[in-house]
């Protein structure tokens, strides 16, 4: 059918006739990732896979409420936004600056915050999905931090909105890529503060729990190793990232909840319990990993 | 003549028959963020779509993660959740938890994650008149 579609489209941009003008130049580039083989795996699978992943915002919210300091040489410079030019450059960046921006938002560093809104406005332009992109109402509330809440509630509802559409449209390996960043990049900051707080048992675990992820993203990269080359090659990369954590043990209890309702609201007793083996030596190999693959990705 | 308009009259009534049989859920899931308890964050919206009761169940997965309490509630046209059940499964599938107690229906579930990994958020339809909603999944620390 994606066979189908893109010949169709061909044809269509054949029978306009003339030379190759820019705008058409820019919507071939927009779709060069989906040519003519997909996965075989059905789009449903992929796309469950891909609502699975947790929001970076998770590990932002734990960094501030845990006390620790804000700090913006850890995150990719928005300025660096020049250098990505491929479609697979766009979407991992714009994954990697969605995760910086809800760590600015997090941290009420609005200044830094906007910087962001402006360079994820224009990768999602490139990879035409910045309709769903409210810039300026996200702009409006950045500038003050009574808007937080409103803040992070919008900018959330965008990304998921892009995340949707680029699965329904069939561009779901832009979306894989976009998580994969923003995955990528909460590791490189958790990684960062915990090398700062290294008896940080919290943090060497939430590390460690990422296991549990990484697992989901390769499985996802995996789909389009044959289609693409990109993703084949950030997999193989993503492979020893994943040889760092198989020396992570998690070990799962089950038992049986307990719950009880306060007002209207069933509160739920979690009986079951995960144990994260992890070790220093695990940590500082994770770090180096993450640490070169997103070098790759940023620069 | 009269054979047009009865055909006119046809088509107008199948059509908002049909317009009104249609689930909305995008609409409810909207409706469903707001009504997150105080202090949580938003995370995903769900659309719970049964399809007019041809769909036993509509489920989705997250990863979960230990130290964070998440929030899931139910909305539905009619009060509290029009039959609509949420349930909680980790990923080996044992039960975590469910909105109906004791005949009753709650409409949200906080879900204080001791336990890493997928779980399963599967909702289910019980004597729904509708079989249409949204949830909403929110977290704090």
């Amino acid at each position: 059918m994606r066979f189908i579609k893109f010949g169709l489209l061909i044809a269509l941009l054949s029978a306009c006739g003339g030379g190759k003008k820019p705008s058409q130049e820019e919507f071939m580039q927009s779709i060069d990732s989906v040519k003519t083989t997909g996965p075989s795996i059905s789009e449903e699978v992929i796309d469950g896979i891909l609502d699975q992943i947790p929001s970076p915002l998770e590990i932002s919210v734990l960094l501030k409420e845990s006390g620790k300091r804000y700090n913006s040489n850890i995150l990719n410079s928005a300025d660096n936004i020049s250098k990505y030019n491929s479609n697979y450059k766009k979407a991992l960046n714009l994954g990697i600056y969605g995760t910086d921006l809800g760590y600015t938002n997090i941290y009420e560093q609005n200044q830094d915050g906007i910087k962001y809104i402006s360079a994820i406005k224009s990768l999602a332009d490139g990879l035409n999905i910045g309709q769903f992109f409210d810039v300026t109402t996200i702009g409006k509330l950045a500038t003050n931090s009574k808007n937080l809440d409103s803040l992070l509630l919008i900018t959330t509802q965008n990304f998921n909105s892009i995340n949707h559409y680029l699965q329904e449209q069939s561009r779901a390996n832009l979306s894989a890529l976009l998580l994969t960043g923003g995955w990528l990049e909460a590791m490189h900051i958790t990684c960062n503060v915990a090398a700062s707080d290294p008896n940080n048992k919290e943090l060497q675990e939430k590390i460690g729990e990422q296991k549990v992820i990484l697992e989901n993203i390769m499985l996802l990269l995996s789909f389009y190793k044959e289609a693409d080359q990109n993703m084949a090659s950030l997999l193989a990369d993503m492979d020893e990232l994943k040889k760092a954590f198989d020396k992570v043990n998690i070990t799962y209890t089950y038992k049986e909840s307990t719950f009880e309702i306060v007002d209207g609201v069933m509160v739920i007793k979690d009986n079951s319990t995960t144990t994260i083996d992890i070790k220093p030596e695990d940590i500082a190999a994770i770090s180096s990993i993450t640490n070169s693959i997103r070098n790759k990705i940023i620069s | 003549m009269k054979r047009l308009a009865f055909f006119i009259l046809s088509v107008a009534l199948l059509t908002s028959s049909e317009a009104m049989s249609q689930c909305n859920a995008d609409n409810l899931s909207t409706a469903c963020i707001p009504k997150l308890a105080g202090g949580f964050n938003f995370l995903k919206s769900y659309k719970i779509d049964g399809a007019g009761g041809s769909k036993d169940k509509v489920e989705y997965s997250y990863v979960f993660t230990k130290g964070t309490q998440y929030m899931i509630n139910i909305c539905a046209n009619a009060q509290p959740t029009d039959g609509i059940i949420v349930s909680l499964f980790d990923s080996n599938r044992n039960k975590v938890a469910t909105s109906k107690v004791n005949g009753q229906f709650i409409s949200a579930i906080a879900y204080p994650c001791n336990a890493t990994g997928i779980y399963y958020i599967q909702y289910t339809f019980d004597g729904s008149s509708g079989y249409c909603g949204g949830s909403a999944l929110g977290f704090k620390r």
